[in-house]
């Protein structure tokens, strides 16, 4: 059996604070009871602006910018020792209300959040960069409601107000006129908590290059009650979220026990992991509306800012045994079981010591624990106490009792093994997992050796049961021995775009990468060029020459998986294979080749670019492709070579040409229409026809249809670099991002040896045995030489121990040597003939 | 204090007289202690409960304070460890003193 990992941890704060005076339960009752109460102006002056909240040292330990043990050294109140105020974080990010009512409607699949125009408009705009939101989710914000309407269905208290800054800009309604479980207040909050969840489960997705697809189950755990009036609280805020994050593949349910629901649904995670049930289990939740402003009367009594302004959120990826993460121990899980009564010593023993026994372990075995890791600064205003604190006192005490700690040492132990409180007040969320991510990362780079984590929560509130409850967990080191799958299987594919060289400018580039990254959440795209120019991840780079090197580097050390560029030099025998829309039927095609050459002889190189369009065909998932001949110089030369491999075994499924004739031979008329999956041409006939089919309507200076040239394909060539030209626009771009995550997905390098395997085109070692010196980066072009000797030039360089590659270059072909190697090199080629004076 | 515990007090009280109830506080610090100390003899402070007004002067103790009525072992298995956490001086003293003020 495989040991269940972490994987990966999200956490993302939203902050409320006009939902603190609208949906928190504090401000709604005393509304109630109270209607002209002096504490909601009082509220309104205590709370924060955006920025004060995300330069709050716990906000900013929660999204993992601050280590705990950093929290510590800051003085208190840290609402006076503001942090540097960073809404991205390690482990996640802040969100402004604006947005989260903007997630609110993105999640909304009733039509029950109405916004208005002007807001929307503003927050689209603003949205636009951001890697969490999708074109989808923009086409949902921008159907909008004129605030009139909005107006009137609150008027009628059939809705219930979305508030930004003060002003409406929105509304919940209810969802059924009688039934109180779906009443406009119960659906505000439970799209308030989907909303926080899909926001969390995007951010882990996109934060850890997790390819949604591979997601098989997902356990929400807020303490909301989604149901009717006839299944209240039937669920199931999980496969909703899944719905929002792309996890086709994932199925899910929810756990609920109060502020323990995470703990055990980590530990479920846990066991459907263990069993093989399912690889990857993600455990989510979003935050609670309600808890929002809970103490804010003992805030502003004691003049503290109204510090429950946010709602939280948080989103785990549990998988099975990579060998690397650290993993989840299932022999040693703490339990509060019905009989163990509720006592403190009773539960800190069930929880804590009962289990460390189990695994022959003493509480100072354990480098940290996290308990319920409530902000103190929240709750000892309000009387409620420094909870952390309290319960490592606890485990100190319990440890003196059992005798493995002197009761001197409670203070050090405390000290040494607790952590300091950071996580909102929002039940669910603060109850152990708010460490897992640090957890993961000390366990990983050797700080921490191990770490508890120790959900509690208190079931009375339900009213059915004065149990109390909890869970507990062991987290340890990966030994690296169990690994059972490779880690790579589940990965998001990353694809680089180097932004310099294009005829638009690096905005137009950008424009095509940022529009890839929105379309498609399960690729991750990286760009190469120019730091500041996009809100994409950047690797520097401010000359073409730079951009090359480092796509280079970046594919060679697998960062990234497949990169689009312009204007690269493949070596001689690699050929493009461009994907065009044909003009009149919309029907995709690909053609073989659009730039490089696949053999220095005419025929030769369109025979082979048939078998390689075949593969890169496959690779799209094309099984039989049809295949037609342009009706070029050499067609039917290249038809009777095929054929003639036809009889040896190798089938082709031969397109027809929708001419008279419905031969295999195309006409112009059948790269109108797209009559084959594979139009076989020379390289230069193929670039003319990509130019052509993607500029088709904008009058010719950029091309705005397809997927460019594609990928360079051909013997022994293991990279994917797919090609664009300086004229293509962002949609081509986009096309062309799309295309080679495609092709990394389909691993195109295996598909094209098995290809040229099965038609007899893989070439044995050189003939006369000349032996190719060690590779080496070659980045000098050495042109003039002709094409017909290109071969044997780069072959007369080996012999004299020089590294030379075959190329073909914007202008003609190149040999391609190292900058050490290029005087040296010109002069033999000079000296055999192969370059004039 | 809770308001379904204040509640639950006063139809206690109503029920079998104010004579025949004593309140025995668990909470876990010096301030909520006090607070609930001081609901159940002059009345709610917060002015949220039913107990707002009203002076019930009941007698109440912290169980910190009646470690000698407790049998031994249920001490030790209740309540001895967190005797070792809590700041057991400052909650006596804070219920103490609404326990005097009242002549209890």
């Amino acid at each position: 059996m495989t040991n269940p990992v972490v994987k990966a941890a999200s956490y993302c704060l939203f902050h409320a604070p006009d939902m603190v005076l609208t949906h928190g339960t504090t401000l709604t009752m005393e509304r109630a009871k109270n209607p002209d109460s002096p504490l909601f102006e009082q509220v309104q002056k205590g709370l924060r602006p955006f920025e004060g909240v995300v330069a709050y040292p716990p906000n900013q330990v929660y999204i993992g910018n601050i280590d705990p043990d950093e929290l510590a050294q800051i003085p208190q109140p840290w609402y006076e020792n503001l942090a540097e105020p960073k809404r991205q974080g390690k482990l996640g990010e802040i969100f402004p209300m604006d947005e989260f009512i903007a997630m609110m409607k993105i999640v909304d699949a009733f039509e029950l959040v109405l916004i208005e125009d002007n807001f929307a408009k503003a927050v689209i705009e603003r949205l636009q960069s951001h890697p969490l939101f999708t074109d989808e989710d923009f086409a949902i914000l921008a159907k909008t409601q004129a605030i009139d309407e909005i107006n009137g269905l609150l008027d009628k208290k059939t809705a219930v107000p979305l508030e930004f800054e003060g002003k409406v800009v929105g509304c919940v309604k209810r969802a059924h006129e009688y039934d109180v479980n779906l009443s406009a207040d119960i659906m505000f909050e439970n799209l308030a908590a989907k909303a926080g969840g899909v926001l969390s489960l995007r951010h882990l997705l996109w934060n850890n290059d997790i390819d949604p697809a591979t997601v098989d189950y997902i356990i929400e755990t807020s303490e909301e009650a989604a149901g009717d009036m006839n299944q209240r609280g039937g669920g199931n805020f999980a496969k909703s979220i899944g719905e929002k994050c792309g996890c086709i593949n994932a199925t899910g349910s929810d756990t609920r026990s109060f502020c323990a629901g995470p703990a055990h649904s980590v530990i479920n995670a846990t066991g459907l992991v263990k069993s093989g049930i399912y690889k990857n289990v993600v455990v989510v939740a979003g935050g609670a509306t309600a808890k929002l402003g809970m103490n804010s009367r003992d805030h502003v009594k004691k003049e503290v800012p109204v510090l429950e302004d946010c709602m939280g959120g948080f989103a785990l990826l549990i998988g099975a045994d990579d060998g690397v993460n650290p993993i989840i121990r299932t022999d040693a899980i703490g339990r509060h079981r019905v009989g163990t009564g509720s006592s403190p010593q009773a539960v800190t023993t069930a929880l804590v010591t009962d289990p460390l026994q189990a695994a022959g372990l003493s509480i100072t075995d354990v480098d940290k624990f996290s308990v319920e890791m409530q902000n103190p600064e929240i709750t000892v205003p309000a009387g409620a106490g420094d909870v952390p604190l309290a319960n490592y006192k606890m485990i100190a005490a319990l440890g003196v009792k059992q005798g493995s700690l002197e009761r001197t040492e409670i203070n050090s132990f405390v000290e040494e093994h607790g952590l300091k409180g950071w996580a909102p007040t929002q039940g669910h969320i603060p109850s152990g997992v708010p460490f897992v991510g640090f957890a993961r990362e000390g366990l990983l780079n050797g700080t921490l050796k191990r770490v508890m984590i120790v959900g509690k929560g208190s079931l009375f509130l339900a009213r059915l049961t004065n149990l109390f409850d909890g869970v507990s967990f062991i987290m340890e080191p990966n030994s690296g021995k169990g690994s059972s799958t490779t880690v790579t299987a589940e990965k998001m594919v990353t694809v680089g775009v180097t932004l310099l060289g294009s005829e638009h400018g690096v905005e137009e580039v950008v424009r095509g990468a940022e529009l890839a990254q929105r379309k498609h959440r399960n690729i991750k795209v990286v760009a190469i060029g120019p730091k500041g120019s996009t809100s994409l991840p950047v690797v520097e780079a401010n000359t073409e020459e730079e951009q090359r090197s480092a796509m280079e580097n970046l594919l060679r050390t697998g960062e990234i998986d497949a990169c689009v560029t312009m204007h690269y030099n493949f070596p001689l025998g690699v050929t493009t294979i461009g994907r065009v829309m044909a003009p009149a039927t919309g029907r995709e095609m690909l053609i073989a080749s659009t730039t490089g050459m696949s053999a220095g002889n005419r025929t030769e190189a369109m025979h082979k670019n048939a078998i390689l369009g075949v593969a890169v065909a496959k690779g799209l998932g094309i099984e039989d492709p049809e295949v037609g001949i342009l009706n070029v110089d050499g067609a039917l030369t290249t038809e009777r070579s095929l054929r003639d491999l036809e009889k040896e075994g190798y089938a082709i499924n031969w397109a027809a040409s929708g001419r008279a004739d419905g031969q295999a031979v195309m006409r112009g008329n059948d790269a109108l229409t797209g009559a084959c999956d594979v139009l076989v041409t020379d390289s230069l006939t193929g670039n003319i026809l990509v130019k052509m089919l993607s500029a088709l309507n904008t009058g010719g200076s950029i091309e705005s249809v397809g997927y460019g040239y594609g990928p360079g394909v051909g013997e022994g060539y293991k990279q994917i670099v797919n090609i664009v030209s300086r004229a293509s626009g962002a949609p081509v771009i986009a096309g062309a991002v799309e295309f080679a995550a495609d092709m990394a997905n389909a691993k195109l390098p295996e598909l094209v040896e098995a290809e040229l395997t099965k038609a007899k085109l893989i070439k044995a070692e050189a003939a006369d045995g000349v032996q190719k010196p060690p590779a080496k980066p070659v980045d000098q072009e050495i042109t003039g030489i002709d094409v017909l000797e290109i071969e044997d030039a780069t072959e007369a360089l080996w012999k004299e121990n020089i590294y030379a590659e075959a190329g073909m270059g914007c202008t003609g072909p190149v040999v391609m040597v190292a900058p050490e190697d290029l005087e040296v090199a010109m002069a033999k080629l000079k000296e055999l003939g192969f370059l004039g004076e | 204090m809770d308001l379904e515990n204040q509640t639950r007090i006063k139809e206690l009280v109503e029920k079998v007289g104010k004579e025949n109830v004593v309140v025995i506080l668990g909470g876990a610090e010096a301030e909520a202690s006090g607070l609930a100390a001081e609901t159940v003899t002059t009345g709610d402070p917060t002015f949220a409960g039913p107990l707002t007004g009203v002076q019930l002067e009941l007698p109440v103790y912290h169980i910190l304070e009646l470690k000698d009525i407790v049998p031994e072992d249920v001490w030790e298995d209740q309540i001895s460890m967190m005797e070792m956490v809590l700041d057991v001086d400052d909650i006596i003293k804070e219920v103490t003193t609404y326990r005097t003020q009242n002549g209890g």
